[in-house]
């Protein structure tokens, strides 16, 4: 296995466990209070990132710009989707139109960095996005056994 | 009909979604770029730089609506069972943070590694067959039909991106 996808896949089974945790936050806290202590936290685990990290001078301005602006995109992202949700829009719905994401990221990447996909890889970023559309849709309600 | 017309007509929730797209799709993007040269630990320091500036925004948000809800309800009118209910609800706020920080290391280790963002950002962005997978064991909720299709699907498209 290539080493880049043990790190994704380690990514997506903690942003996965993230959905359950969120939910449990919000059935007792609004979701902007929530989103606060959401930052507070990732304030405390920079804090201890300074302990490992290894921070120096002399960064290339383009990638410490690209890194601050990745922290403020995702950030005002998890915003603007709170506010998706809190403006009428259904559950379902706006979730399912946001899994649309990576295609963004997919057609950036191409298009600005290069980057190009197999065919084997393209039909698995479309799986991909239509398997995360797929699984955001809620289960009708069912009768308890 | 004209532009200004058409995007009054837009719903504010579908604005909003739009606007996420936009953001999350970008955010991928800048990430491959920054993986270029600076390592997971030092991009997660800056990129809560980058976070302060909302962090400012939505503290002062919730701050205000506080002062108002107590101004409101009466000074200390809350009982032991609802700040018992809070400090729950903030336990677990933080909890996803520090998931989701340490989730965002690995995301920018991924591409650190030499994943593709066009490849990584796809792969992550399916982390919700985890939380259907959790919800389906601990919690005991019952799947539907095209979710039990997307977990599937998931599968397949993790093979097919490793290729």
């Amino acid at each position: 296995m290539h080493v880049w996808l043990g790190f994704a896949v380690l990514a997506l089974v903690l942003w996965g466990i993230t959905g359950v945790t969120q939910k449990l936050s919000t059935n007792r806290i609004s979701s902007e209070r929530s989103f606060l202590w959401f930052c507070w936290a990732m304030v405390a685990l920079s804090a201890a990132v300074l302990v490992v990290a290894r921070p120096h001078w002399g960064l290339a301005t383009g990638v410490v710009v690209c890194s601050v602006a990745g922290g403020a995109l995702n950030g005002l992202g998890a915003w603007t989707s709170f506010r998706a949700l809190e403006s009428g829009g259904k559950a379902s719905i706006v979730i399912s139109l946001i899994s649309l994401y990576p295609l963004l990221t997919v057609v950036l990447a191409v298009l600005l960095l290069g980057e190009r996909l197999t065919w084997t890889q393209s039909a698995g970023a479309v799986a991909a996005i239509a398997a995360a559309i797929l699984l955001s849709l809620e289960a009708p309600q069912t009768k308890q056994a | 009909m004209t532009e200004t017309s058409r995007w009054r007509r837009l719903p504010v929730w579908l604005f909003w979604s739009l606007a996420t797209i936009v953001l999350w799709g970008a955010w991928g993007l800048v990430s491959k770029i920054a993986s270029g040269g600076v390592d997971a630990y030092v991009n997660q320091l800056l990129y809560t730089a980058g976070l302060a500036p909302l962090l400012v925004f939505v503290a002062l948000t919730v701050r205000r609506r506080s002062r108002r809800e107590s101004s409101a309800s009466g000074e200390g009118s809350e009982s032991q069972e609802k700040r018992a209910a809070r400090a729950r609800g903030v336990f677990w706020a933080f909890l996803t943070g520090i998931l989701g920080g340490v989730g965002n290391l690995a995301f920018f280790q991924a591409m650190v590694k030499g994943g593709k963002a066009s490849v990584v950002a796809p792969v992550t962005a399916l982390f919700p067959m985890v939380t259907v997978l959790l919800a389906l064991v601990f919690l005991k909720e019952r799947l539907g039909r095209v979710q039990w299709v997307g977990l599937g699907l998931a599968f397949v498209a993790i093979y097919l991106l490793s290729a």
